[in-house]
């Protein structure tokens, strides 16, 4: 019977090998974003963690490994951002093409200068580097020659196609870059919820006046909150954390400082390079509307 | 099983599996291997006590059924192995895991439990192939059965303090767990889809495809592999939300021997063999909010063991060697958690074990029906942060012991606490 299963195995094997578009699976929309502007129509794309919630801690999901299994390219972030998922999923995948060291996986932390690296020592998930730059357009426009020469050496009938797009995407967002830095100049700060916007301000040069979790991970206390609001007594600012973060908090500190509180996702809810522009654009108005 | 060496089958075609294994792609230089293992050590405590002065955990190992009667000489060899938490503070295994990449090709885990004595045990040593074609992965070495739904599962990531009582009375508080080789097929369907067949030792059961000693009365064991296992899951594509996915699983175990030598009738020895099946069912709902509020897990397994038996040594009457001796018992547990805040999560279970559970032989007298015993259990744990949390649980045991029945509460007070890099979990 054994033997009976195994020729069937064999004669399975070729159907797999058909060859259509490149099969990208990015794990995050504004890695999908960066996958469709250097891919274009030679990609089919899947993303596996959702725009609207933290990709920190998501679970290895069967529907996670269905699309792994038929990838033939993982754009993952990187520095430990899906240590809690990715690496478990890709396994249980049983796809060779895929698997970590394989030109089928592709790390965006490899190809930007990341900032933290050697941890912040609060207990956070990451000691190899703070994994959120999806908020910074100099960390965009490292990634994307990277992700075309990949692509390229996978598809190598598409390699121009991907340089070339990559290039437009690069300027595209470079025609961008001055209006959002002189739309923040005089922008005072801002409090986050998270540690996840460290790259945006490191960008736009403008200071981070504290975070709501007292400690990385861990949600906001009474206590905390209050401290801040005491601190920060007499400045300006603005508050902005991601909807899924528990509004009491923010509101808490607002009513204290009569400071706006801004709603911002940090992904882009379309994996496309206009929606990741739509989402800087709106970053930019949040910090703004603090002056 | 008519080919006699099945596992000579099954070992040539993994390593014709791993020749084409070596077609894959060189290592790209731009993304390093990640070839550092990671450590990580969970400490688990537990504060136990209950209405009958105690004792009522260790009893959950003895309900009445066909799994009650054995002798115990085999647990006392598996110092490590718990059987059931004492009247006041516990100190539960502490486990020590080590994973990482080997190469291209394979990837390893180590998982060592030590009791609060020292004692160590392995619980999971493999290797597991990452370079195989065709949606194939080999596992070697030893390792939790890729049965049912729970079976996998450390305590770490147990919803609940203790196993379920299904699981507990008919596979062992540890679930399965043995020394060989697993083999599983992912097709490129487009709903998640899994099959996967084991090989194992035989060795190493609590519950099943145990041996027994008794002199040259009881026939030696077959060869090993002397247990077989197959298993298939199934999952709909339900979005980012939902997760829904089913399974059915079947163990074979080639030789299973038991002794009976306390309490009526006289000291005797059955041998023959033992089948298990199983249906599980999960659900998990992502709410979208933060630390997990507004989550659900939701999950259900139902087990069936069928025992075939034939008397292979008797004290008093030799009269009835050769008897057959059938029993079967089946058990099930459903459960479910709530993120009720963020950080907070409350969890429900019913167990039970025992709406089958019956001995049947050729003769009237031999014929026994055990009665069930079931629980209610609720939880409420607290998770501190990502790596440690406090869970406090009661529990309503109406069980079946012996030849008489006893309802008791049970209460726990449990701590976690991972060191070190917390490894990805699976579904």
């Amino acid at each position: 019977m054994l033997k009976r299963l195994l020729i069937l195995l064999a004669a399975l094997l070729p159907a797999t090998g058909y060859a259509a578009d490149l099969r990208v699976v990015a794990t995050t929309y504004t890695m999908g974003a960066m996958a469709s502007a250097v891919g274009g129509e030679r990609i089919d794309l899947a993303v596996l963690a959702p725009p609207d919630r933290d990709a920190h801690f998501l679970q290895a999901k069967p529907s996670m490994m269905r699309d792994l299994r038929r990838a033939d390219l993982v754009v993952a972030v990187g520095a430990e951002l899906e240590a809690g998922w990715l690496p478990a999923a890709v396994k249980r995948a049983a796809n060779p093409a895929i698997q970590p060291g394989q030109p089928g996986y592709f790390e965006a932390a490899g190809h930007v200068d990341l900032l933290d690296v050697g941890g912040t020592g609060t207990g956070h998930v990451h000691d190899t580097g703070n994994p959120h730059f999806n908020l910074d357009p100099r960390a965009m426009q490292a990634l994307l020659p990277a992700l075309a020469q990949r692509l390229g050496k996978l598809d190598p009938a598409g390699a121009a196609d991907y340089q070339a797009n990559a290039t437009q995407a690069i300027t595209r967002i470079e025609a961008r870059l001055s209006d959002w830095q002189a739309r923040t100049a005089d922008a005072p700060g801002a409090v986050f919820h998270h540690a996840d916007t460290r790259y945006l301000m490191d960008w736009l040069d403008l200071p981070t006046l504290g975070y709501l979790e007292p400690v990385p991970g861990v949600p906001p206390t009474a206590r905390h909150i209050q401290e801040l609001a005491e601190s920060l007594e007499g400045r300006d600012g603005v508050i902005i954390h991601a909807p899924y973060y528990p509004e009491r908090g923010p509101r808490k500190l607002a009513e204290a400082l009569g400071w706006p509180v801004e709603q911002h996702y940090t992904e882009p809810q379309a994996p496309t390079l206009t929606a990741w522009i739509e989402m800087i654009d709106g970053w930019v108005d949040a910090l703004a509307a603090g002056q | 099983m008519r080919n006699r060496h099945p596992e000579r089958l099954l070992l040539s075609a993994l390593m014709s599996a791993a020749t084409l294994a070596g077609a894959a792609p060189a290592i790209a230089e731009e993304t390093p291997l990640p070839l550092d293992p990671q450590f990580s050590v969970i400490l688990d405590g537990v504060y136990y006590d209950d209405s009958i002065d105690g004792s009522g955990d260790a009893m959950l190992g003895e309900t009445a059924g066909i799994f009650a009667a054995h002798g115990h000489e085999e647990e006392d060899d598996h110092a490590v192995h718990e059987h059931g938490l004492e009247q006041g503070f516990n100190l539960r295994h502490t486990e020590a895991v080590v994973t990482g990449g080997i190469d291209a090709l394979f990837d390893a885990r180590l998982n060592i439990a030590i009791s609060d004595e020292g004692d160590i045990t392995v619980e999971e040593a493999y290797v597991a192939s990452t370079g195989l074609p065709a949606g194939l992965r080999v596992k070697a070495g030893k390792f939790y059965s890729g049965i049912g739904y729970h079976n996998e599962k450390h305590p770490h990531s147990w919803d609940f303090v203790d196993q379920n009582i299904a699981y507990r009375t008919l596979l062992g508080i540890h679930g399965l767990a043995d020394t060989g080789l697993q083999l599983t097929w992912l097709p490129a369907w487009d709903h998640y889809t899994l099959f996967g067949i084991e090989a194992f030792q035989g060795d190493d059961n609590e519950r099943l495809g145990t041996e027994a000693e008794h002199g040259d009365d009881l026939p030696e064991r077959d060869k090993a592999p002397r247990l077989w296992t197959a298993f298939a899951k199934w999952s709909p594509d339900l979005g980012y939300d939902h997760a829904l996915q089913l399974g059915a699983s079947a163990a074979f175990f080639r030789s299973h021997q038991e002794m009976h030598d306390h309490g009526e009738p006289e000291e005797h020895a059955l041998d023959g063999d033992a089948r298990l099946y199983g249906i599980d069912a999960v659900y998990k709902y992502d709410s979208g909010q933060a630390y997990g509020q507004g989550d659900w897990r939701v999950s259900g397994e139902y087990l069936w063991v069928k025992k075939d038996l034939e008397v292979a040594h008797h004290a008093s009457t030799p009269g009835v060697i050769g008897e057959a001796r059938d029993f079967r018992e089946d058990g099930l547990y459903v459960q479910a958690t709530y993120g009720i805040a963020p950080r907070w999560e409350l969890g429900l279970r019913y167990d039970a074990v025992g709406f089958t559970n019956e001995k049947r032989g050729p003769r009237a007298a031999v014929d026994a029906d055990f009665e069930e015993s079931q629980r209610w259990t609720a939880a409420a744990t607290w998770h501190l942060s990502e790596t440690s949390r406090i869970r406090a649980q009661v529990a309503q045991v109406e069980g079946a012991f012996g030849d008489h029945r006893e309802d008791y509460t049970q209460f726990y007070l449990q701590y976690q606490i991972s060191l070190g890099a917390h490894g990805a979990h699976s579904f």
